[in-house]
């Protein structure tokens, strides 16, 4: 009786001191990324402590964002619709191109500030940010591929068995390790340093257009677009009827409920200047065409936001300013930070490819 | 580590007393798939439900989760909470669940079919809840908790094909159901269950396969379905 118990005492020490060694071996493998809440926004929604940023997870999905393998046929990756020089947004495409020459059915939104949103795409419909890339991978018309199949194309891959143990642990490679990755990549992708953010901070200054527009701004627009965010992430219709070909009824398709027919989340107008064209399925062009709408063509139907219903007053000089204002919010970091540039963006030649070079020599 | 302090605390005072009936050991459930009396056979074999409508089956999974059994005699209950299955017809090895338990006499079990709220808001899980199972929509996220696919000429569709995906997790639209089945006698080492692909059609709610070949979003359809599957299972009697 004596000498069992004292066998699993034995036992007991020597787990507790090999779990204690493979730990500390474990917080050496990794490097822990900080994640910086900036002053006076508030928390984010996204829940940290189950998915730890690390540089190595970090770096992980960095690869997945930019490999095309992830898609049918190859050609196209995260970053072929979410492009880094339009904050993460298609640039000036309405809709964006998918497999085998299908245009996807809504305009790609930008990508930054994501721990701060509960809910993704335009109708709401992804309730968590590791669920979201599962969407576009399997979706006929953006990725086009099974799950299924882009985790065994990982798993065939030496490069990634060793990235995903570098990150996790150890070679395993699913569903929820390729998605935490990615969402560790793209969480990082916070957007505060516009001028309107250095201006906050008391680095910078309004020019008087800047300045009469963001009083505009806080007048006409902020109740939806709401600072920090320049988003309240609510579904509105803003008065677009649907569109006869997509069909698309937005929030509705989620709720199963009449009385949110063609609302569709609060877009963010942080880098606006770059993620042209607007709206769900960007049918607006410009900053001047979306708000000519507010004050010329809304239409009202029962679902239409008791904002917008009788239009929004504008004057062209107002408009002017407000687009001065705007402007303000493009954030040229982010635009250009290489943490977000394809992997071995940092060690890339100055030359052109070799097969370029005999352009050069004639 | 504090759990395997429990497990040491647990070993030092369970082990020295074998005579106790109460010790840990193997409690089988293994799944017997049916269409009404007839053993359930992929493709190969014709049913037909209570309207006459003749079908085949193609695919035939659900979920088993938050499972507990129960010991009327002693009065002891064992949750296993944190374990999720994915019964496929396909698959036989899935049918058989292994649980670990201490009840020396099992008597009654409760079980939910589906998945509960909780791992439909908790983002990307991994083994039999992993998206890549096929039991997910990734468009409008929540678990397909449970899923019956086939031919039938009743199903005015292309190939003729029915599929019945019922799944939503949200007020008023949750699919997961709760099961609690008595055992006729007492066991200690294994159970089989019995389910009946039939009460799809019939068991609460009528849903003939010509005026709703597919149901592929949460709502009044699938929460009708889900209704139904929560009357297929029975334990047979020993014979």
């Amino acid at each position: 009786m004596k000498i069992y118990k004292a066998v699993i005492l034995i036992i007991f020490f020597v787990i507790a001191g090999i779990s204690w060694i493979g730990r500390n071996n474990m917080s050496e493998r990794t490097h822990l990324l900080k994640f910086v809440v900036p002053e006076g926004w508030p928390q984010p929604v996204y829940d940290f402590k189950n998915n730890p940023l690390t540089e190595e997870g970090f770096q992980l999905g960095r690869k997945l964002f930019y490999d095309g393998r992830l898609s049918k046929d190859g050609n196209f990756p995260c970053a072929s619709c979410h492009q880094q020089f339009a904050a993460f947004a298609t640039y000036d495409h309405s809709l964006s191109h998918g497999f085998h020459n299908s245009l996807t059915r809504r305009n790609a939104p930008g990508l930054f500030n994501m721990a701060w949103q509960k809910e993704f795409m335009w109708d709401g419909g992804i309730n968590h940010l590791d669920l979201q890339p599962l969407a576009p991978i399997s979706d006929t018309m953006e990725m086009a591929e099974n799950i299924n199949d882009v985790i065994q194309k990982l798993r065939s891959d030496e490069e990634y068995r060793k990235m995903f143990k570098a990150a996790f642990g150890d070679e395993i490679i699913n569903t929820q390790r390729m998605t935490k990755a990615l969402s560790q990549f793209v969480l990082m992708m916070v957007s505060n340093n516009s001028k309107y953010d250095r201006v906050m901070r008391g680095e910078d200054s309004f020019n008087l257009p800047q300045k009469l527009g963001y009083d505009i701004f806080k007048q006409k627009c902020a109740s939806c677009h709401a600072e920090p965010l320049f988003t309240d992430l609510s579904y509105r219709n803003t008065g677009f009827p649907v569109d006869s070909f997509l069909m698309d009824y937005g929030r509705m398709k989620i709720t199963r409920n009449a009385g949110d027919s063609l609302k569709f989340k609060v877009p963010s107008l942080r880098n606006a200047q770059v993620t042209f064209p607007y709206s769900h399925d960007g049918r607006m062009f410009s900053l001047l065409s979306m708000m000519d709408h507010y004050r010329k063509s809304v239409v009202k139907s029962p679902t239409t936001d008791s904002l917008v219903k009788n239009g929004i007053k504008l004057s062209n000089f107002e408009i002017g300013q407000l687009t001065a204002f705007i402007y303000t919010l493009t954030d040229s970091v982010l635009l250009r930070d290489t943490r977000f540039a394809p992997p071995g963006y940092e060690k890339r030649t100055q030359q052109a490819p070799a097969e370029h070079q005999h352009i050069y020599k004639q | 580590m504090l759990n395997f302090l429990a497990v040491v605390v647990l070993l030092l005072s369970a082990a020295p007393d074998f005579t106790n009936d109460k010790i840990d050991h193997t409690f089988i459930i293994s799944f017997n798939n049916k269409v009404g009396n007839n053993d359930l056979h992929l493709d190969s074999q014709n049913y037909r439900n209570s309207f006459g409508e003749i079908f085949t089956v193609h695919q035939f999974k659900y979920y088993i989760s938050n499972i507990e059994l129960r010991d009327s005699i002693s009065g002891d209950s064992e949750k296993f909470p944190d374990k999720y299955f994915l019964i496929d017809e396909g698959d036989s090895m899935s049918k058989i669940i292994s649980l670990n338990t201490s009840l020396p006499h099992i008597t009654s079990i409760k079980f939910m079919i589906g998945v509960d709220s909780l791992k439909n808001v908790s983002g990307v899980q991994s083994g039999d809840l992993d998206p890549a199972k096929g039991m997910f929509w990734t468009w409008n996220t929540g678990y397909i908790m449970a899923k019956l696919e086939g031919e039938s000429p009743s199903a005015q569709t292309a190939g003729h094909r029915f599929s019945f995906h019922a799944g939503g997790y949200k007020k008023d639209e949750n699919t997961a159901r709760v099961v609690v089945l008595k055992l006729p006698q007492q066991q200690r080492n294994n159970v089989m269950i019995e389910a009946d692909a039939a009460k799809w059609f019939d068991a609460l709610h009528e849903i003939k396969i010509e005026a709703a070949p597919a149901c592929h979003e949460p709502g009044k359809l699938a929460v009708m379905l889900a209704d139904n599957y929560s009357e297929m299972f029975s334990i047979p009697q020993n014979k």
